[in-house]
């Protein structure tokens, strides 16, 4: 430890040694002025984001446990890590590393400025400042090392996700161009390494410069780097002389590198500090299952000026590292659409630093009325808005808590407001306001798919029932999905259960309609629905539809309908875990699994899906995209609805393509009737209708219950 | 200046309907009603009009003709840009045909002096396409049948219009105000009227009056106004053959009795 004949009050950093009064007089002045500048930047971005909108404020209550989670989260890293686990790592290295640099560099301010002064606590010397100079070694090293590697990356590596070309524009429009981001990254890169380097050169120069001040010398190499670099800094041939003068030029060029740094936080990307934080802790965790409910009776339903977006998504705004995660996994990216959820986040931060202001704060009612939604430059095209499937896949895997969905859904509001869409969206919408259903069918018609069941169905309506069964739309009325849904009915009946349905009195649960952003028309139909059931005696809901499944359980309780609900795979493995039904056979085929949005992303149902599957005997090969990272089939957000334009690619024909990479492949097993649908078209527009089919899992179950049905697989086509 | 757009609920089959008891039309039970297609891009056309107008400078005015049922088109055209809503109540318009209605459509337009009136081209459940016509020839305006572009300036004494011909030929006109135009689908892209705008628009007054109202004689409504009269609406059993047996007499006999069964 200290060697002995050294007083360990001696043991100790200089600090101001040799520095003239005016010297002193200037670094003060400095640094004040670099905390002023910091200051005034904290407050122009929190003027900024004062001008949002204040609806949905946290719940107090709440607090204790958003804090918790938000320090868990950062401390562990944990959505960095995520599908990067190389770069969350390296990450971690950089935050520790800077974070107990800057711990360290407060402990020297609370003694010589604040403690020293104020009660004459003088702490930092002896034992306590050898740990402390070798915890600096540590974390400056890691902290190096971590940028070291973000430059490796942005430089060499280049993944994909962090090329910030727009999908949303062309290099002709003024707003194509990300060069500015592209610098700014750069520089905040090399500021932060360069204040690492000089740190640890400045420690080096200080050491041959007191050399022989053994209180210095000898317990130099708690300090390993800066010793070695002050053995390096011997051998070239320096006197204590030289590295006195050396010393005094780096103090300055890293003390200036450092306040500047931090006088320039609220201004640049350095922000994410606090903003990532805090977006992280004013998240909506139940952002993507449950759409904020509209008042219809408002000025305005969505959003079409700046101020009428939350406070909340414009701090989420600043808070994007445009580290690219959501990038990378948005399926309407993938396939070429106009629509990249990084640039959704993008826009609203330029827009709002352009007429809020990021450096002087403007005035905000002039800033608050800059429409949102148009072709002019810094707008959002309604194109892009339409692209979303309203996938969740951006959300969920944000490490920061960026909302883009709801964020998307309350502009698609506007659209909707304005009668600007797609005609056949139109035309759908209009269906279904007329007759409850998107298939623009006489109500009559909703339970003909029962006609061909050998058993009647109770109608829910008029007996109570212990299940009743929501049926939706598609596995109503397409008829691919009417044979899932009597495979399912028959299931039901065998095992007894006693369940029953709406008949004519269903109509659609609205999902989908409110992810076009259509909310009138929801709430109009979730209110039906739930006076429909109001009046019906059932102990819980079962659908077969992810998306009714989503809408009845997590956004129903909003407008007064609160219900048990399952969907169909996580009851049909309750039914085999209660014994009620036994696979009869084990099916031999290989299948691959395609996780609905609906039921895995946005209410985490990847098990029981995969446990049903795992019971009919099948061997399951995952694709690469599976669970959380699941692709959109392409027909969310009412895309099912819409015909992609010739010509582009279709995001089920990516996902299609994605299963027949597997060798063998028999069928690709879905779970959503939209899915089904969306699927099978892909797989035959991708040619690979001969090589797999696309199966329901109820379908497979049904089949591996009943022993003496023949193969629904039929013999591999003969090609040619 | 205004500009009349005359709507109409239209109704739509399912696949299996009956007939009304007196056999004339179809029991409206099993039909679903909505605003006529045709007349979306009528009224579509006069929105834009007025849009790209200085603000306040256009008024649009749409007009059915029917049961309070009705209001429900008118509201959606509310919705959907309209600024006025006016009804005329059907009683007593039973046995009208399309020129007993426009009788009524064109006694409104007198009273409101618009300088267009854009009517759809055709019904979408009727189909006559006649409509429109016969309230320019009431009023005695210049006239132009499906149009298929529109182009005019609140105020202009006349609105250029195109309409596509047979063989691809597109003729182009100059019309002068007033007129009556029939607008063809494809002219433009309606607007859709969300449900919460559709709600909003039940706030707004629609004007009721009756055909004596307007100004309408007992000789120009209804039946007494009519040109023609439905008699009968059947659906013809395709493929019905029958082999009349017996001797030329009794073949003669339930000839003459097949023959009054579909006379009605
Ligand atoms: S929004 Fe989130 S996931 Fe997307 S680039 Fe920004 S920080 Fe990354
Ligand atoms: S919800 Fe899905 S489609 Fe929409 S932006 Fe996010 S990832 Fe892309």
């Amino acid at each position: 430890m200290i060697p002995s004949g050294i007083d360990p009050s001696k043991v100790t950093r200089i600090l101001f040694q040799d520095f003239s009064p005016w010297m002193l007089a200037i670094f003060y002045v400095y640094a004040i002025g670099c905390m002023a500048a910091f200051a005034w930047g904290v407050y122009a971005q929190i003027h900024k984001y004062r001008a949002g909108r204040r609806g949905d404020r946290l719940a107090w209550g709440d607090i204790g446990r958003r804090l918790l989670d938000t320090a868990k989260t950062i401390a562990s890293h944990r959505t960095l890590r995520r599908r990067d686990t190389a770069a969350g790592r390296l990450h971690a290295f950089i935050f520790y590393g800077f974070a107990l640099l800057f711990i360290g560099t407060a402990t020297i301010t609370l003694q010589e400025d604040i403690l020293g002064p104020l009660i004459g606590l003088e702490f930092w010397h002896g034992h306590f400042y050898l740990l402390f100079k070798l915890t600096m070694t540590l974390a400056g090293t890691g902290f190096i090392c971590g940028l070291l590697y973000m430059m490796w990356r942005r430089g060499w590596l280049k993944p994909p996700k962090l090329d910030y070309a727009r999908p949303d524009r062309t290099p002709q429009d003024a707003d194509f161009s990300r060069e500015r981001y592209r610098i700014e990254d750069w520089a905040f890169l090399w500021t932060l390494l360069l204040i690492g380097i000089t740190g640890f050169l400045l420690s080096g120069a200080r050491m041959v410069w007191l050399q022989n001040d053994p209180a210095v010398w000898d317990t130099r190499w708690w300090a390993p780097v800066g010793a070695s670099i002050a053995a390096g800094l011997k051998a070239v041939g320096f006197t204590s002389a030289g590295a006195g003068a050396l010393r005094m030029g780096l103090w300055w060029l890293h003390g200036v590198l450092a306040l500047t740094f931090i006088a320039l936080i609220p201004y640049t990307k350095a922000k994410h500090i606090f903003t990532a934080a805090a977006s992280w802790m004013l998240r909506n965790p139940e952002a993507i299952r449950h759409l904020p409910l509209g008042d219809l009776d408002a000025a305005r339903i969505g959003y079409r000026e700046l101020g009428d977006v939350a406070s909340r998504y414009l701090v989420q705004a600043d808070a994007c590292t445009k580290c690219g995660r959501c990038h990378e996994a948005c399926p309407a990216r993938a396939a070429g659409y106009p629509l990249s959820p990084r640039d959704v986040v993008l826009t609203l931060r330029e827009q709002a630093n352009t007429h809020l202001g990021e450096v002087l704060p403007k005035p905000r009612a002039a800033g608050c009325a800059t429409p949102l939604i148009g072709l002019a430059t810094g707008e959002y095209r309604p194109e892009t808005l339409w692209s979303c499937r309203q996938c969740g896949a951006c959300t969920e895997i944000c490490p920061v808590g960026v909302e883009h969905v709801p964020l998307i859904n309350m502009l698609r509001r506007t659209l909707v407001d304005e009668g600007e869409m797609d005609p056949a969206l139109q035309r759908t919408l209009g269906a279904v306001n007329k007759t409850g259903n998107c298939f623009n069918e006489s109500r009559r018609k909703r339970p003909n798919w029962t006609k061909d069941l050998p058993f009647k169905i109770k109608d829910a309506r008029k007996e109570p029932v212990d299940v009743l069964w929501f049926v939706g739309d598609y596995a109503s009325f397409d008829p691919r999905n009417q044979k899932v849904s009597r495979a399912f009915a028959r299931i039901l009946h065998s095992a007894g259960i006693d369940f029953g349905i709406l008949y004519e009195g269903e109509t659609t649960a609205g999902n989908d309609v409110r992810r076009v952003g259509e909310e009138g028309l929801f709430q109009q139909l979730a209110e039906g629905n739930i006076s429909t059931l109001g009046d019906c005696s059932f102990n819980r809901i079962v659908t077969t539809d992810p998306h009714s499944f989503n809408t009845l359980k997590n956004e129903y309780p909003d407008l007064g309908g609160t219900y048990d609900v399952s969907h169909a795979s996580a009851f049909l493995k309750e039914l085999m875990a209660d014994g009620r039904i036994t696979p009869a056979r084990k099916l031999d085929f290989t299948v691959t699994y395609h996780d609905p949005c609906h039921l895995g992303r946005l209410n985490k149902g990847y098990d029981a899906p995969r446990e049903v599957l795992a019971a009919t005997g099948v061997k399951l090969v995952e694709m690469g995209k599976s669970r959380d990272n699941s692709f959109c089939c392409g027909g969310g957000g009412g895309r099912v609805w819409v015909p992609d334009p010739p010509g582009t690619t279709k995001v089920g024909e990516i996902r299609a393509r994605e299963a027949a990479e597997i060798h063998g492949l028999d069928a690709l097993v879905v779970n959503c009737p939209k899915c089904m649908t969306m699927l099978e078209d892909a797989v035959k527009t991708t040619g690979n209708e001969r090589n797999f089919r696309v199966l329901e899992l109820t379908e497979l179950l049904a089949e591996a219950l009943e022993p003496e049905e023949p193969a629904v697989l039929p013999a591999p086509a003969e090609v040619g | 200046m205004k500009i009349l757009v005359p709507v109409k609920r239209v109704a739509s089959l399912d696949d299996e309907f009956e007939l009304r008891d007196d056999g004339r039309d179809v029991d409206p039970d099993f039909c679903e009603f909505d605003l006529n297609e045709f007349d979306e891009y009528a009224l579509e056309a006069a929105v834009q009009i007025k849009e790209a107008a200085p603000e306040g400078s256009v008024e649009v005015v749409v007009l059915t003709i029917g049961p309070d049922d009705a209001d429900d088109v008118l509201r959606k055209a509310l919705a959907k840009g309209a600024d006025r809503a006016i009804r005329v109540d059907d009683a007593g318009l039973e046995e009208a045909d399309r020129v007993a209605i426009a009788r009524v459509i064109a006694k409104v337009a007198e009273n409101e002096e618009p300088g267009l009136v854009l009517c759809g081209a055709q019904s979408a459940d009727q189909g006559n396409a006649q409509t429109g016509m016969s309230v320019a020839a009431l009023l005695g305006w210049t006239r132009a049948a499906v149009v298929s572009k529109l182009d005019f300036a609140p105020g202009a004494a006349t609105a250029q219009v195109e309409r596509e011909l047979e063989g691809g030929l597109v003729e182009c006109l100059d019309v002068e105000t007033p007129a009556v135009l029939t607008i063809q689908l494809g002219i433009n892209t309606p607007r859709y009227a969300s449900l919460r705008s559709i709600k909003q628009a039940n706030a707004k007054p629609i004007e009721c009056l009756t055909p004596h109202d307007v100004g309408l004689s007992d000789a120009e409504i209804g039946a007494a106004g009519a040109l023609s009269r439905v008699r009968r609406v059947f659906v013809p059993e395709r493929g019905r053959g029958e082999i009349i047996a017996g001797t030329p007499s009794q073949q003669a006999a339930r000839l003459l009795e097949i023959i009054s069964e579909v006379n009605g």
